[in-house]
């Protein structure tokens, strides 16, 4: 195995972990309106899938920042 | 195991089934066993992809996988499936949706020709029927040991209870059994999870005993040189490969959004998944570590035990019944979704396609039902073969690890490069799949390690011969490819 590769310090998973998650979040509120929700049976706040992905999103950054 | 108990877990057993069969007066054609009539709302998708999801044998394995590596073993609900299932739902659901098939191999025969549906629909079904000869003899095993019965007998009941609605009410009664069974698997995994950490006097003494001897057990990232989980593995191998394959392209996963009522509730199914999907680890990761403060003396293959130490040294007469039941839950929810997958790539991306194509659609609807028997049979059939050459079903189970890399590979480019061709798909598919083979076979690569290369070998040989050859017509991508479909809402 390469040298450089074990000498990388374990919060630099971490912090790719953190921005795996936090760009999916930001990514999703990139979708337009009419995409979210299409088909749906009305425009209901808790119908824009947007806020459930971004809620888990941020306990994942929590949870990876912790451990 | 006592009255209480065993009453507990046989209500369960007679439950199940009898509430399965209700959904059988509600099948009449092949759409209706199949897709569930194309009427599932999203609160059902996500109780059913989790209850599919998670198996008996990740309650055994992910607690074994805690006791020996720590809080690692979580990653594979977390990083390894969260940002997964966020981009099967935003960006691969809503074009299966969409072209209105019933398997993914169908989609992609759409996509790319007739050689990679049938071998995606091969390899699928192969690795089913080794899967599910290993989770009846799970089940056969489990009932063996806390019913006392032998385990002849237990293969048949176990045949029985799930066949019962599997075979009559297809994906709406396997849907439908699959949310009692998801939450039942909750209530059991968290009572024991709880019992478990308030019997040590709670998180942080938890923690001051384990820490002193496994100090990495409550560190997610592991070293690049640890046998099973470098994080390099974990990033490249599972989180940014396995687990999109896993999410995007697994027809058991995604057969339940295929049977939407409409594209948003396919959408919602999966985002909604995600929550118990994000406290899973504490039903089945948790009681490893719990097992490890309570005995740290299981050694070398006993560290699997852990699960099982703890229902039978910490549990009260009641309770243990109920997390026999959510265990049997977490195996038969898994059993009956593989099989009526099993069936369904047979009957539409086979039997349908290649032998008889012009039957009604009340032909196909039987053939459905004759195919689940057989399936049963044969997992019936294999499953003590399990026990005589473990070697074979390892293998056979960890055949998965060699084509999903390059089917997510092919998935991907055929729905977002319009440029991506025929030839580029069948020759991605099968360079992948001989990449992979080479890996493992012959160098004894890590599966994680196996996973990320066959990936970027498929998609390396997709670009290259699709430049290669002439491009797909634009009429025949329609609906199939980013930018030829849902105009203005990309």
């Amino acid at each position: 195995m390469a040298e450089w590769l074990a000498n990388i310090p374990l919060y630099v998973p971490k912090i790719i972990a953190v921005l795996v998650f936090a760009g999916g979040m930001i990514w999703t509120w990139r979708r337009p309106k009419s995409f979210i929700y299409k088909d749906a049976p009305d425009h209901k706040r808790w119908r824009d899938l947007r806020i459930w992905i971004t809620f888990v999103m941020i306990c994942q950054i929590a949870v990876y920042l912790y451990f | 195991m006592h009255g209480i108990d065993m009453f507990i877990v046989i209500s369960y057993l007679v439950a199940i089934p009898a509430f399965g069969f209700y959904f059988k007066r509600f099948i009449k054609t092949g759409q209706d066993y199949f897709l569930a009539g194309r009427m599932l709302p999203f609160w059902v998708i996500s109780m059913s992809i989790i209850g599919t999801q998670i198996g008996a044998t990740d309650f055994v394995g992910a607690a074994g996988g805690a006791y020996r590596f720590g809080i690692a073993q979580a990653h594979f609900e977390w990083i390894g499936a969260l940002p997964a299932m966020m981009i099967s739902a935003l960006l691969f659901i809503p074009y299966y949706w969409k072209a209105g098939v019933y398997t993914v191999p169908e989609f992609l025969g759409k996509r790319y020709n007739l050689t990679v549906r049938i071998m995606l629909a091969i390899l699928w079904v192969f690795w089913m029927i080794f899967f599910l000869g290993v989770l009846f003899w799970t089940a056969g095993l489990m009932l063996n040991e806390y019913l006392g019965l032998p385990i002849w007998l237990c293969l048949v009941a176990t045949a029985l209870i799930v066949g019962i609605y599997t075979i009559t009410g297809g994906l709406a009664a396997v849907a439908m059994t699959d949310v009692i069974q998801t939450v039942v698997m909750f209530i059991g995994g968290i009572a024991l999870s709880a019992l478990g950490v308030w019997a040590l006097g709670g998180w942080t003494p938890m923690v001051e005993k384990i820490i002193p001897t496994n100090p990495q057990h409550f560190h997610l990232f592991l070293p690049v040189d640890h046998d099973t989980y470098p994080w390099t593995g974990v990033l490249f191998g599972l989180a940014f490969v396995m687990s999109p394959a896993w999410w995007c392209c697994n027809q058991a996963m995604i057969q339940r959004a295929l049977g939407a009522r409409s594209e948003w509730d396919a959408k919602a199914g999966m985002v909604f998944a995600m929550f118990p999907k994000m406290l899973i680890p504490f039903v089945t990761v948790l009681p490893g570590l719990i097992a490890l403060a309570m005995n740290p003396n299981l050694l070398g293959a006993n560290m699997d035990k852990a699960f099982p130490w703890l229902i039978k040294n910490l549990l009260p007469t009641g309770l243990a019944g109920l997390v026999f039941a959510s265990f049997m839950a977490a195996l038969i929810s898994s059993v009956d979704s593989i099989l009526n997958s099993t069936a369904t790539l047979l009957t539409r991306d086979i039997y349908q396609r290649l032998f008889v194509r012009d039957k009604p659609d009340k032909h196909y609807l039987d053939v459905g039902r004759i195919l689940t028997l057989v399936f049963i049979i044969l997992a019936i059939i294999l499953a003590p073969l399990t026990k005589l050459f473990p070697g074979i079903f390892v293998a056979g189970a960890t055949m998965l690890s060699l084509f999903q890399g390059p089917t997510f590979g092919i998935t991907l480019l055929g729905i977002y490069w319009k440029r991506a061709t025929r030839w580029g798909g069948m020759f991605g598919l099968i360079g992948g799949v001989i990449c992979s083979s080479i890996l493992f076979w012959g160098l004894h690569w890590k599966f994680l390690d196996i996973a990320w290369w066959s990936f970027m070998t498929s998609v390396i040989l997709n670009i290259v011969i699709s430049l290669l050859t002439p491009a797909e017509p634009v009429e025949k991508l329609k609906n199939l490819v980013y930018g030829l479909v849902m105009t203005g809402d990309e």
